[in-house]
């Protein structure tokens, strides 16, 4: 009755034998565990399909931590047959995975079995003679496993005699299912990690806490009297239980949500692989097959390259959705669209961006007309520059054309005049066509101070197929 | 004089288009087709001038950055840096600007023309600066000169001065070096001067928009 927690407080044990505790500091029992993390892989703790007598849960905890089955199932059946084995299996049975691969499972009986790599491994006087095989040996097993039958069973008679013992067994088992919960989830890398150098002392501390915080809910709860201040106690009792359960279980709670956040990220990356593969297929993919059958058409090849190009640019560049439309997508666009007619490649520079409001407008209608122009009059390579800035915007278009005087007045520039400078200039701001060396740059720049007054209302308003008809 | 060339591109495809287009003026003497190649190969062969890519598999995963950091302190026979010309396809300004800062000469699109490209390689071994109009107008952007802000000195790292935004600016509109001379009225060696000295502030500077302007805009 006194000693009862001793079989839910097993595996922890166990576990913190193995985790941390040096052979100096902890029982000497669990010395070779100590090197067992360190030095050979443990077999995931995982119940195995095959060589099951119930729920395999004997034979997943015998190869994960080399205990001898054969011992470990009739201290189990023993424990079953006295109930308060009961949770602890039926706990096991629901947390422990189902390994999926062919049964490995080692019986641990055997010490001839083992494999020499094993007891190779296992260098230096630490071990006790004789358990160099596996984890634990048998008759170590029997000398903790009966004890704990013993005291087991009367603890379980005991419990059951009195219902209010809950409260006792209660936080037990909730130390006992944190710290299996943590021992079992944990890699075994990350139990390396656990147990690394580098934060060795936050291990111990944080160990050693949990501990004293476990010993201290349990005398609490083993010296209750029953007076008026049990309930008190046993709250106190369960609380530091729990916490100390906590802190053991940190690094388990931690891990978990990491591997949440890791599937989350894998799921979204997932989904944004089908959404490229999807993209690809209906931009690039077609746009090649109609490349290969148009190849003996080079113009028509290059203008489709072009748009798909430029598609491919703004899907995989794209910025963050934009607040309606703005001067920058605006030029984009219409640079885009003008190569797209005339298959001229435009090269576009833009630095800068404000809302497109009636000015901005005005410039965009007028930086459209150039741009046409400097692909049908003028030669490639045609290259716009538009420059917004807290004031005003500038755009300049180039082409390497012949070029024209705009002072030898020509029937066929006049509309190209009026809906360029005319308009920049009605609407208060500039244009020059100025004529280099090689080829044409038309110079926009519109004031943007003030918000321009009235609306595009002349003639040039309205579509720019109406300009193109009067020339 | 021919300049010695070493390609790296993850592309063969492309590696063997660029050789096809370039002329005799360029020998290319090397490629390579990963971060880790790149370096053994430059290592071996102390080209002149690198072509580089700015996505790269292997390194640090920093890509063309990688190999310039990797090749720091690698010269020619005859004692002249290795000198770096990025050439891609991205026009994220993020990637610009990790290959600059980490210390190419200059970035040009995959886009441009073979004697654009021959010229600029020749520009990049006479330790010139070159500038794609792209880049350009992402300096102007980043360096706030779009928005007026100009050094009050010219050896200001933050800023560019008035000069500089200028030569900036003729370059983002499209016009080749001797244009640009021609248009300032200034000789082609001073524009040289101006271009390699606002690549040296797009590399030294360290205002803080540069980085941040760089995270949230793509550069087109």
């Amino acid at each position: 009755m006194r000693v009862d927690p001793e079989r839910p407080l097993r595996h922890p044990r166990k576990a913190l034998g193995s985790l941390g505790v040096r052979p100096e500091v902890g029982n000497t029992g669990f010395v070779s565990e100590t090197i067992g993390v360190e030095g050979v892989q443990r077999p995931p703790l995982a119940r195995p399909t095959e060589g099951r007598v119930l729920a395999g849960v004997c034979a997943g905890v015998s190869r994960h931590l080399g205990i001898p089955l054969t011992s470990l199932r009739l201290i189990t059946a023993a424990s079953l047959v006295f109930l308060f084995g009961v949770p602890v299996y039926v706990f096991l049975w629901l947390t422990m995975p189902q390994s999926d691969g062919p049964a490995l499972v080692k019986p641990f009986d055997r010490r001839v079995g083992v494999p020499a790599k094993y007891s190779g491994e296992r260098s230096g006087g630490e071990t006790s003679g004789g358990d160099q095989g596996s984890g634990v040996s048998r008759g170590r097993l029997y000398l903790i496993g009966v004890p704990v039958l013993v005291v087991g069973g009367l603890a379980a008679s005991g419990a059951i005699r009195s219902v209010a013992h809950l409260s006792l067994t209660l936080p037990l088992l909730v130390i006992g299912v944190g710290l299996v919960l943590v021992w079992s989830r944990l890699g075994s890398a990350e139990r390396r990690q656990w147990l690394s150098a580098g934060d060795r002392r936050e291990t111990r501390i944080r160990t050693a806490i949990g501990v004293l915080m476990a010993l201290m809910g349990l005398i609490l709860l083993l010296s209750q009297g029953g007076g008026v201040g049990r309930l008190r106690d046993v709250t106190v009792g369960v609380l530091v239980v729990l916490l100390g359960a906590g802190i053991l279980g940190a690094p388990f709670i931690a891990r978990f949500l990491e591997t949440l956040r890791k599937e989350q990220t894998e799921r979204i990356r997932a989904t944004e692989k089908a959404d490229i593969a999807a993209h690809l297929h209906d931009s690039v993919l077609q746009t090649l097959a109609l490349i290969q059958r148009r190849s003996d058409d080079p113009k028509a090849v290059q203008l489709l390259a072009r748009a798909q190009e430029r598609e491919l640019r703004s899907w995989l560049y794209a910025e963050q959705a934009a607040t309606g439309r703005t001067l920058a997508t605006a030029v984009t666009e219409a640079a885009g669209e003008i190569e797209t007619l005339h298959g001229i490649p435009i090269d576009l520079v833009v630095t800068g961006d404000r809302p497109l409001g009636d000015g901005e407008e005005t410039l965009l209608r007028a930086l459209r007309e150039a741009l046409a122009n400097a692909v049908r009059h003028g030669a490639p390579p045609v290259s716009v520059y538009l420059e917004v800035g807290p004031t005003s915007a500038e755009a300049f278009v180039r082409d390497h054309g012949p070029g024209f005087d705009p002072a030898t007045v020509c029937e066929d520039r006049l509309g190209v005049r009026e809906s360029i400078i005319g308009r920049m200039t009605r609407h208060g701001g500039e244009a020059q066509v100025r004529r280099l060396q090689d080829g044409t740059e038309v110079r926009l720049r519109m004031s943007l101070d003030a918000p321009t007054a009235g609306a595009d209302s002349d003639g040039s308003d309205g579509n720019d197929s109406d300009d193109r008809e009067q020339r | 004089m021919t300049a010695r060339v070493v390609l790296v591109d993850d592309h063969r495809m492309f590696r063997s288009g660029v050789k096809a287009e370039l002329d005799d003026s360029v020998l290319i003497v090397g490629e390579a087709p990963d971060v880790d190649a790149a370096i053994v190969v430059i290592r071996e062969q102390r080209p002149d001038v690198v072509l580089l890519d700015v996505h790269l598999p292997g390194g640090n995963g920093n890509g063309g950055a990688d190999v310039v950091t990797g090749c720091a302190g690698v010269q020619t026979e005859n004692d002249a840096p290795v000198r770096f010309l990025a050439l891609s396809v991205s026009d994220a300004a993020d990637d610009v600007i990790s290959v600059i800062r980490a210390g190419a000469r200059g970035y040009v699109t995959k886009t441009i023309s073979p004697t654009d490209l021959v010229s600029a390689i020749h520009r990049v071994k006479d330790g010139d600066a070159v500038f794609s109009p792209r880049l350009a107008g992402f300096v102007l952007d980043a360096f706030g000169a779009t928005a007026g802000e100009i050094a009050e000195v010219d050896e200001e790292l933050d800023r560019l001065s008035a000069r500089e935004r200028e030569v900036m600016r003729l370059i983002a509109r499209g016009y080749q070096y001797k244009e640009v001379a021609k248009e300032l009225f200034i000789s082609v060696r001073t524009v040289e001067t101006h271009v390699s000295s606002v690549l040296r502030k797009l590399q030294l500077s360290s205002r803080h928009e540069l980085t941040s302007w760089a995270m949230q805009r793509r550069l087109l």
